[in-house]
């Protein structure tokens, strides 16, 4: 149906209506004369013409009544149109436009194709005949027939309205079948030579279809060819039926005004044309297709895909199976041979060379191993897991103590220590003998006591102490850890390492005649105030080589009254200080009273009575561990890197990873030694020897800290201090020492001076600070070095110790 | 300066050629030309797939089945001389997605159209750079896109296409010498494809279309019937290599369900068609019409391969697929 475009528009009655429409009776009478005599004169001519009263009537209103003129024409006019009607289709196609509104059609989905070249078949261009030309006329859009809003046919409810439109529109289309067969009949009689002669409407595909292919009714459609594509919902390409053919066939022998009835034959010749020829065109993949959808159409695989079965499976055909399929996940055999060749370069000698390939699982083991390998051995050390705090309460050791000795060069203070090894059997007697001799032979018999502690051999030449010497001798409560520090000014750097492990000081004073007044102006009082910032609060002052004095009382009493006031100004408590008057070349009050009737008057302690009577001190076993390295040395041929020092906290085990600062380098403890005599742990305070493994001795240098990964000590540039000052303090270059360490710095700010007993701050931003005043100073280092914010630091410059304190 | 570091191919045809001689007699010709065996209405299979390449938004496979004397002469080879080839092609979309910085603003969709032969695709071998006729099917894909998308719904957008040929229709038959009626005649029917499968991915990326386009081609062909005369006929979906003398070509870009078509491409002399006694229509009427035809035809393969795309989108996405 082209009832949306309107092609050809017949005119209707209306349009002639031009007013000349008057109904006058006298007129209409003569009219009706006239055309009855035209009708019968028309009957009765020679071929008899039948015309419709209007035509008859219009002829008549044009030819002023004239009866023979209208008989003429109308004759003339009948004969054209049945000429016409057998050679050339009717000129226009009518588009009815209905006079009353007709439901839009529901069933038709798609226009049908609109054939420009069906319609302007017999215009051409810029020429078009006059009869063609009309008025087009718009369909106006007249609403829907049925309810606004109305439930879908297809819907749940239907309401009742529409429920009565459906059931009238049933009975219309029923009535419509038991005419269709007669209609159809007439369309199936009529057609191959109707449509050759009118061949003109009709497309091309109509042609197509017709030459071959009869239209078949609804009834007998054979099944599809190609019946695997059903496609319940999709739009399967709708021949277009010919808008012309289907009115024609239904306007020139169905009466036109009925309109209702070809409403009712459209969608039956519809069915008729979708019969034609929609051979399913869908095509299966090809082979190549196939390889690149066949997974896609076949999701499943539970049948068998037709590329497998297609394509050659050379295992089956040759019917062995030597090789394996290979599998691209891994690396190219090439790739393995190539990893294993450039992997072995360097470790030719150590390794055979790469098996030939062949078992590919061993190659890449060996690949994977020859990446790992490296000429130092790993060693793994078995931790045994102990929880080293518990064993340390569980064992019964007797408290260790570590003492440092100083005191002015020459005081006397390694003859003292060695005597007191020397009597308390730490040494054997042949040993001290041996040393005699050799004392007595390079002339300084005197010294063989120091030998015992001064091993090297530049100390015994020189006879001073260089570095600081440790020995270790036991009572019967206490085992004492002698560090033995140098006296000379040029070591005070040693001496600070030395004092650094001390829990407590022995400051040995020469008796001596003007040695006593010199010590005192020298080291004596360096290292006193040393020690004392250092953190030591107990200090034994022995007063040595009082033989020479003949243990003179009023000397003895001169030098505890003089020391004891400078002690105190220091910042020792009276009562954490001792005297002791001794001899250190004799023995005397070291650890056997003396039997000398001038020592009669003192009636105290002996050294080794005072030492026992000192306070064991508790160390931060619960703290992360930190150690300072005191020494980096080749142990042994089993152990070739050892270092020793003293735990300052924390404890350790043997199989420990543990990690050296500032070279940040890990390192396993195989095996360490607490006072000389191995051990599975140890703790804080106590003398180890760590024997070291996985790690290079140049990252491991004496002032290092030794930490565990876990809770390492930072690496710092720049710190603040609160120090006393022993010279006047100003924003200079300085050595910092902490313990073995010691580093270049400066003073880079004097933030304020301190009150000493209270540590409110007296003035801010000094431009110096006094001798003997406490001041909190910034400090920055060249290297970032361990430090962390309880440490001692001693500032020096220019080999005199210009102040020390605390890191803040 | 040559490029050293590939084996490159040789620049032009790689098949063997043939020469005169090896046709002895005009019936070697005659019985090695590949003859048409379908009715002049009959279409081409089409397989059409849609979803192929995961990346890309969108895309499509589209091949026609090879005709019935290729698949003859593949099986029972009678001369040297290739047999005709079938259009394959794959057209990948992307986008919609957000145009580069540097674009200026556009409220509109920004279409842009490739068709690329792959190398091997057709007799005369194509070069790595897109030439003169890539481009020109480009075009005529942008035309026929153009009026189907709706592009306002996408401001600031671009949407690329991009279709590889992998394997192109013949321009005539391999035996023939070229002559002066040589025109790109495979070309139509690759354009007509190449609408088709775009419209398949596009549907498949899921970007707003007023309908489905489908791609046809008619022919108006001069092929000496048994009595010896040429009487030009109207063809649908000719392979051009089982013509001797294609007259005229069209192809059109078609919508079936708005009845309109986006891209016409007509070419020849259509003046001369034959159309039967009755036809008053003129011979690119005709041209038009049955080029309109084969479109529907392949539409119907279309709309197939879209409502499986729509389906396995809904299987994938259940939910999200609902409201698409």
């Amino acid at each position: 149906m082209s009832r949306h475009r309107v092609k050809a528009v017949a005119y209707d009655e209306d349009d002639f209506d031009d007013g000349y429409d008057s109904p006058d009776p006298e007129e209409q009478e003569f009219l009706e004369q006239c055309t009855a005599e035209v009708l019968s004169q028309l009957l009765a001519g020679s071929p008899s013409v039948t015309a419709t009263r209007d035509e008859v009537q219009e002829a008549l209103w044009h030819y002023y009544n004239d009866v023979e003129k209208s008989v003429n024409y109308l004759r003339n006019k009948k004969a054209k149109e049945t000429k016409k009607k057998e050679s050339a289709p009717a000129p226009a196609a009518k588009a009815k436009v209905p006079a009353y509104p007709l439901p839009p059609d529901l069933v038709l989905q798609e226009p049908p194709h609109f054939s420009a070249a069906d319609f302007f078949r017999d215009s051409p261009w810029l020429n078009v005949p006059a009869h063609r030309k009309a008025d087009i006329l718009i369909e106006p859009l007249y609403p829907r027939l049925g309810l606004l809003g109305g439930a879908p046919e297809s819907g749940g409810k239907v309401s009742k309205l529409a429920a009565l439109a459906a059931a009238r529109k049933k009975k219309e289309g029923d009535k419509a079948s038991t005419a269709a067969p007669a209609q159809n009949a007439e369309v199936n009689k009529t057609p191959v030579p109707s449509t050759e002669q009118k061949g003109a409407s009709l497309s091309l595909r109509e042609r197509l279809a017709g030459n071959g292919k009869i239209l078949k009714p609804e009834g007998a459609q054979s099944p599809r060819p190609l019946g695997k594509l059903s496609h319940p919902g999709s739009h399967s390409p709708q021949k277009k039926p010919s808008p012309e053919l289907v009115k024609q066939n239904g306007a020139s022998q169905v009466n036109s005004a009925n309109v209702q009835q070809e409403l009712t034959a459209e969608p039956l010749v519809k069915k008729e044309e979708k019969e034609q020829p929609t051979v399913n065109i869908r095509a299966s993949p090809s082979t190549f297709a196939s390889t690149i959808v066949g997974d896609v159409t076949r999701p499943k695989l539970t049948e068998p895909s037709p590329l497998f079965s297609t394509s050659l499976d050379l295992m089956e055909i040759y019917g062995q199976n030597l090789t394996e399929p290979f599998d691209f996940t891994g690396p190219s055999p090439d790739d393995v041979v190539l990893n294993a060749q450039s992997s072995a370069k360097g470790f030719k000698s150590k390794q055979p060379a790469s098996k030939p390939a062949g078992d590919k699982k061993n190659q890449t083991d060996l690949a994977g191993g020859m990446n790992n390998l490296s000429v130092a051995e790993k060693v793994t050390v078995k931790s045994k897991n102990l929880d080293v705090l518990s064993e340390y309460q569980k064992s019964k050791r007797k408290n260790a103590m570590n003492f440092a000795v100083i005191g002015h060069v020459d005081a006397g203070k390694s003859t003292l220590m060695g005597r007191l090894l020397a009597d308390l059997k730490a040494i054997d007697q042949r040993t001290l003998d041996k040393y005699r001799r050799e004392a007595e032979k390079i002339g300084k018999g005197s010294f063989a006591l120091a030998w015992v502690l001064d091993q090297g051999s530049e100390e015994r030449a020189r006879g001073v102490t260089i570095d600081i010497a440790t020995n270790k001798f036991e009572t019967e409560k206490t085992v004492f850890t002698i560090v033995d520090a140098p006296g000379h000014r040029d070591f005070v750097p040693n001496m600070i390492a030395g004092a650094s492990q001390a829990d407590f000081a022995v400051l040995v004073i020469d008796s001596g005649t003007g040695n006593f007044e010199s010590g005192l102006k020298g080291q004596t009082k360096e290292h006193a105030l040393l020690v004392r910032s250092m953190g030591v609060q107990r200090i034994i002052v022995a007063v040595n080589k009082m033989d020479s004095v003949q243990w003179n009382k009023d000397r003895y009493d001169e030098i505890e009254q003089q020391v004891s006031a400078f002690l105190t100004t220091a910042g020792f408590q009276a009562k954490n200080i001792a005297f002791v008057p001794c001899s250190g070349i004799s023995g005397d009050n070291v650890t056997k009273r003396s039997e000398d009737p001038n020592v009669s008057w003192y009636t105290g302690r002996t050294l080794i009575e005072e030492l026992e009577a000192t306070e064991p001190y508790s160390h931060a076993l619960d703290k992360p561990l930190r150690m300072t390295i005191g020494d980096v040395f080749r142990g042994s041929v089993q152990n070739p890197l050892s270092i020793s020092g003293r735990l300052d906290a924390g404890s350790l085990q043997v199989g420990d990873q543990i990690l050296t600062m500032p070279s940040g380098e890990t390192a396993l403890v195989r095996s360490l030694e607490v006072d000389s005599e191995p051990s599975d742990w140890a703790v804080a305070g106590q003398n180890v020897v760590l024997n070291l493994a996985n790690i290079d001795p140049i990252h491991l240098r004496s002032g290092d800290v030794i930490c565990r990964a876990s809770a390492p000590i930072a690496n710092i540039t720049s710190f603040t201090a609160k120090v006393l000052a022993f010279e006047h303090l100003m924003p200079s270059m300085v050595d910092v020492h902490r313990g073995r360490l010691h580093v270049p710095g400066r003073i880079s700010r004097l933030v304020a001076t301190l009150d000493k007993g209270s540590g409110a701050s007296i003035k801010k931003k000094p431009k110096i600070v006094a001798p003997g005043s406490v001041a909190r100073i910034v400090v920055e280092m060249d290297h970032a070095v361990p430090l962390e914010a309880p440490t001692r630091v001693v500032l020096r410059a220019g080999g005199d110790t210009v102040a020390a304190g605390l890191l803040e | 300066m040559t490029d050293r570091r590939r084996i490159n191919g040789p620049p032009s045809g790689t098949r063997p050629a043939v020469f005169a001689s090896s046709l002895n007699s005009a019936s070697d010709i005659a019985t090695g030309r590949p003859q048409r065996q379908r009715q002049p209405n009959e279409l081409r299979k089409i397989f059409l797939k849609t979803g192929l390449i995961p990346s890309a938004s969108g895309s499509a496979y589209l091949e026609y089945e090879p005709s019935a004397s290729l698949a003859a002469a593949r099986s029972s080879p009678k001369s040297l001389i290739p047999p005709s080839s079938a259009l394959k092609l794959a057209c990948t979309v992307h986008g919609p997605k957000p145009l580069p910085r540097s674009a200026t603003f556009s409220p509109n969709l920004v279409l842009t159209t490739h068709i690329k032969y792959a190398p091997f695709a057709a007799r005369k071998r194509k070069g790595h750079i897109r030439d003169a006729s890539e481009r020109d099917l480009g075009v005529h894909l942008e035309t026929a896109l153009r009026g189907v998308i709706v592009a306002e719904r996408w401001p600031k957008s671009g949407l690329d296409i991009t279709i590889t040929i992998l394997e192109a229709e013949d321009d005539r038959w391999w035996g023939d010498a070229p002559d002066s009626h040589d025109a790109p005649w495979g070309m139509m029917n690759v354009l007509a494809g190449c609408i088709t499968a775009a419209s398949a991915a596009i549907s498949d990326a899921r970007i707003d279309c007023l309908d489905l386009i489908a791609g046809g081609v008619a022919a108006i062909v001069a092929d000496e019937s048994e009595d010896g005369e040429a009487k030009p006929k109207l063809m649908l979906d000719t392979d051009p290599a089982e013509h001797k003398a294609i007259l005229s070509a069209c192809v059109v870009a078609y919508m079936p369900s708005r009845d309109e078509i986006t891209e016409i491409w007509l070419k020849g002399d259509s003046s001369k068609a034959l159309l039967g006694p009755d036809d008053k229509r003129s011979g690119h009427e005709a041209l038009l019409d049955g080029a309109v035809d084969a479109a529907r035809g392949a539409h119907s393969v279309l709309a197939e391969a879209v409502r499986e795309s729509a389906e396995r989108f809904a299987g994938l996405a259940p939910g999200g697929g609902a409201t698409q």
